[in-house]
């Protein structure tokens, strides 16, 4: 490695509460990877669905905000939930094609709109900025005979020109990182469809509808476990999942796991770095049978 | 919901109201030609009485009291499935976005009350905190919501997990996030904004 990486961090509030294990096993897993990660001073909120789905302008601004304040910090931003990179994304592409909310924006957070810098998922910076050859050089215990359903949901992809991270119908970047840490990946109907997201809980019956096609599909294609990239949809998948199986009359038992996570665990990390004990779903019997811990 | 009888005419049709979508959303509503992909993609489809299509054609039609007088915006999950597969262009999920602005602004009239409610405390919680506090927001909104005994069961699983926090700490800056919310009624209110 020539150059060691650096980041500027922005966590995003479920990761400082719900999923407290996706920003433990982050930072371990960077430091195992050496590459540097310094968290935004002061943050607030992205706003997430709440903010957009009622008032655009404000969502722009905290994002705005948020993007000022990340450059405080060296590097470029590095977020690990799906919904704040959507969020953040998205106010940079409308701010750059739109002139109107531009200055509006600038009016409500009395400065200058940053753009240029750049926010970037998790994976992202695991597939492309360390890239797949260094990851997998970092591999101390490949997840052989693990077959995961990795599991997109919405905001990584879609919409089209926003983030831009991969194909936006048939992305496989979360199966390129598990492929380079020796997992195997299962191909499944549901990996894109939404989960139900932040009706967990005005409508919580919605989501055990939408979260149970999910669950079921993964089932059906043979997958030990299923990998996310963002805390709404790991709520809703593990919390949830006891519920689901009552409401159904069914078993799934499918350990939801963080990208960090099983990169972690691959990369020779403790149980306790990757907060294994926080899930739901109890992981430990299907990873002592895969002799993975 | 009883049907009720549509009649187009300059009456009924409110043009208005739909050129502010348009400027809220940024995309144009007479651009679809009624293909339905974006229905028949849509994970919400089934829990809403004008299914999104249906929503643009209404809009088309000018008949917005039709929508916002339902519930289909508010069950939108903003899964971005519908813009993503237009063929159009049409960028329905910020069309859907500013329906409920508008609608909010309105005082929605619409009879989906909790996920009103759930927005309305989770950008509370943003002004009081600067971040979200998840076990407030989740107590609050069943008192509100009047439903005591949701996800009780949950309650003390999350909290021996770690994943629900019993204490806050507030932002430092938080008078910066004050700042932004005043600003933007400021700007409102001497129509400088939508």
């Amino acid at each position: 490695m020539n150059s060691k990486l650096n980041y500027a961090y922005y966590p995003g509030c479920s990761l400082h509460a719900s999923a407290g294990e996706y920003d433990l096993s982050t930072r371990e897993l960077f430091k195992e990877l050496s590459i540097g990660l310094t968290e935004v001073p002061d943050w607030f909120c992205c706003g997430a669905t709440p903010a957009h789905n009622v008032d655009e302008l404000l969502s722009l601004s905290l994002c705005a905000k948020n993007l000022e304040l990340a450059e405080q910090v060296e590097g470029d931003l590095a977020v690990a939930c799906a919904a704040c990179f959507s969020r953040l994304k998205f106010t940079q592409h409308t701010l750059e094609e739109n002139a109107t909310k531009r200055k509006q924006v600038e009016k409500a957070i009395d400065a200058p709109v940053k753009l240029d810098g750049k926010v970037k998922h998790l994976l992202e910076i695991l597939a492309r900025d360390l890239g797949l050859e260094r990851l997998a050089a970092a591999v101390k215990k490949p997840l052989s005979g693990l077959k995961v359903a990795c599991y997109y949901g919405c905001l990584l992809t879609r919409p089209p020109d926003v983030p831009n991270l991969d194909c936006v119908e048939a992305p496989t970047i979360m199966e390129d990182v598990l492929k380079a840490v020796g997992a195997e990946t299962v191909a499944w109907t549901h990996r894109m469809e939404c989960c139900g997201a932040n009706f967990t809980l005005s409508r919580p019956g919605v989501v055990i509808q939408l979260t149970n096609a999910i669950l079921d599909s993964a089932k059906a294609a043979g997958a030990d476990c299923v990998m996310v990239g963002c805390p709404l949809c790991h709520g809703n998948l593990d919390i949830r999942q006891k519920e689901i199986e009552g409401v159904y009359s069914t078993s799934y038992n499918l350990p939801v796991f963080y990208i960090t996570q099983l990169v972690g665990l691959a990369c020779g990390l403790t149980a306790d770095k990757l907060g294994l004990g926080a899930l739901i779903v109890n992981p430990m019997p299907l990873l002592k049978e895969k002799q993975l811990l | 919901m009883k049907k009720k009888k549509m009649i187009i005419s300059q009456e009924t049709m409110d043009v208005d109201f739909v050129r502010k979508v348009e400027a809220l959303s940024g995309t144009s509503v007479r651009r679809c030609f009624q293909c339905g992909k974006c229905s028949a993609g849509c994970p919400m489809a089934t829990f809403m009485e004008h299914p999104p299509n249906r929503v643009v054609r209404l809009l088309q039609l000018g008949q917005w009291r039709r929508i916002i007088e339902g519930r289909s915006i508010w069950f939108c999950a903003s899964c971005e499935t519908c813009s993503t597969r237009c063929p159009n262009k049409v960028h329905l999920a910020s069309i859907m976005d500013a329906l409920r602005k508008l609608s909010w602004d309105a005082d929605g009239p619409s009879k989906e009350s909790y996920v009103q409610l759930a927005n309305k405390l989770f950008l509370q919680n943003i002004r009081t905190y600067g971040r979200q506090y998840e076990l407030r927001l989740a107590t609050v909104f069943n008192v509100k919501s009047g439903q005591f005994l949701k996800d009780m069961m949950l309650g003390p699983k999350l909290l021996s997990k770690g994943k629900l926090k019993m204490f806050h700490s507030k932002n430092k800056n938080l008078s910066e996030i004050e700042k932004i919310f005043s600003r933007i009624e400021e700007m409102r209110k001497k129509g400088e904004a939508l």
